[in-house]
């Protein structure tokens, strides 16, 4: 017994070593889904505290750079006002009155990362203000991500350069539609998977959400087609896509709450499983 | 054994702030985050506790992940570093001269900046091999930990330079 005493003691640097190392493991690879949401939510609280002090001083110095983007983006949307459908200039576009069953909230972004393989935004608005996990989230240029989970005053974003995020999209031109991914390296580089290879497409073609989801309308601009080819003998593309959006550059974005969500999810538990 | 310094407790706290709170928001050449928190192995003195030490560098990756939401890279990166530091100090300082008893009383610069080098190399080799975790993803891992260590490097040494040596 004392021996074996002895040999704990003298060997109890690699022990620890081998122990900890073993619990860091299977916290990072293992991750069930209540330790993985409980140590979430904890490290997520104290985050965004820390992350809203320092915000409070990064927004100042920002503001000259805010200021012009807001100006470029009310000129965008007095152009789409113009041209706009809803508008009596084209009046037979009221003739079919089509439904966009989606709400928007403007909210800031505290936290953004984007190097690493699995990436998260953290924004200033929570369950308070009415955000709800399973949302999306689009800025200006494009699609940011869909809200992951929710505190009283914070939120958690899946941003787009995350690897297991899958978003429904299709090209402007043709309507077969795939799902982009990313691959997980470049944060401007992303793939799109599932595209059968008889669909119209070619390179520069716009990419548009493809509105199969219940995160995203149709027709929101995500990407370009950059490089095209044909895998042999499986009938499908693959395809290369670069962002709009330049995702180290978002700092405040707009979240689409789906009113139909609940009515959606309703139904998708009545399919036979 | 030696009683526990100050001087660990504040480092540790000073410095997990300092790479939450501006390290992590750097973006030098738009992708690259310096590493400042492995100063806590330069303020450990090295005559102090092993064991304590192999728990501390636990807490503070821990504490990197948690606040940066990362998976656990810099958990299982900044524990191993605290294991091999002493094979690192064997390595940097020589094993036939008398190991100095800190980073700040030796006076040696070449044996100091191997130390550092090794320490940040190291690193950041472990952590970007978990991060991508394929070999697909080799070049990105070897580009991604030069540029970092040498940028990390040069904040670091910045660093240091302010801390006062006593002769």
């Amino acid at each position: 017994m004392q021996r074996i005493l002895n040999a704990l003691l003298q060997f109890r640097n690699p022990i620890l070593y081998f122990f900890l190392l073993g619990l860091s493991i299977a916290f990072s690879f293992n991750q069930s889904p209540f330790h993985q949401y409980t140590i979430e939510k904890y490290g997520f609280y104290f985050s965004a505290k820390i992350y809203e002090i320092k915000d409070g001083l990064s927004h100042y110095f920002n503001l000259k750079k805010v200021n012009q983007q807001l100006l470029e983006e009310n000129k965008q949307l007095k152009s789409r006002e113009l041209t706009s459908p809803l508008i009596p200039l084209y009046p037979e576009a009221l003739e079919k009155p089509k439904r966009f069953p989606f709400k928007v909230k403007k909210a800031n972004v505290l936290k953004n990362s984007f190097n690493n393989q699995r990436n998260f935004l953290t924004l200033d608005m929570g369950s308070k203000q009415g955000i709800q996990p399973e949302m999306g989230v689009i800025s200006k240029n494009g699609i940011v991500g869909v809200v992951h989970s929710v505190t009283p005053n914070y939120s958690n974003v899946i941003s787009l350069l995350h690897q297991d995020l899958k978003i429904n999209v299709r090209t402007n031109k043709s309507p077969a539609f795939g799902s982009l991914v990313w691959s997980g390296k470049d944060p401007t580089k992303f793939l799109i998977e599932d595209v059968v290879s008889n669909a119209n497409i070619s390179v520069g073609d716009t990419i548009v959400t493809g509105g199969m989801s219940s995160y995203f309308p149709l027709g929101i601009p995500v990407g370009k087609v950059t490089k095209l080819e044909k895998i042999q003998g499986s009938g499908y593309y693959s395809i290369e896509a670069s962002l709009l959006n330049d995702l180290s550059q978002v700092y405040y974005v707009y979240i689409l709450e789906n009113i139909d969500f609940q009515e959606l999810q309703s139904l998708k538990k009545k399919l036979p499983q | 054994m030696k009683s526990f310094p100050l001087v660990s407790v504040v480092s540790f706290v000073v410095l997990v702030l300092a790479q939450v709170m501006v390290f992590n928001h750097l973006h030098v050449f738009k992708t690259i985050n310096p590493i400042i928190y492995l100063l806590f192995f330069v303020f450990y003195r090295f005559e102090s506790n092993q064991t304590i030490l192999i728990a501390l560098s636990f807490l503070l990756g821990f504490s990197i992940d948690l606040l940066s939401q990362s998976g656990g890279a810099h958990t299982i990166a900044t524990l191993t570093i605290g294991f091999i530091r002493p094979f690192i100090i064997r390595y940097a300082f020589g094993n036939t001269m008398e190991t100095p008893q800190s980073y700040f009383s030796d006076n040696r610069i070449l044996n100091k900046l191997i130390y550092l080098v090794l320490l940040v190399l190291l690193h950041q080799l472990l952590y970007f091999t978990i991060v991508f975790y394929s070999i697909d993803a080799l070049y990105h891992i070897v580009k991604n930990t030069l540029l970092t260590s040498i940028i990390s490097l040069i904040l670091m040494g910045i660093t240091i330079s302010f801390y006062p040596t006593k002769k």
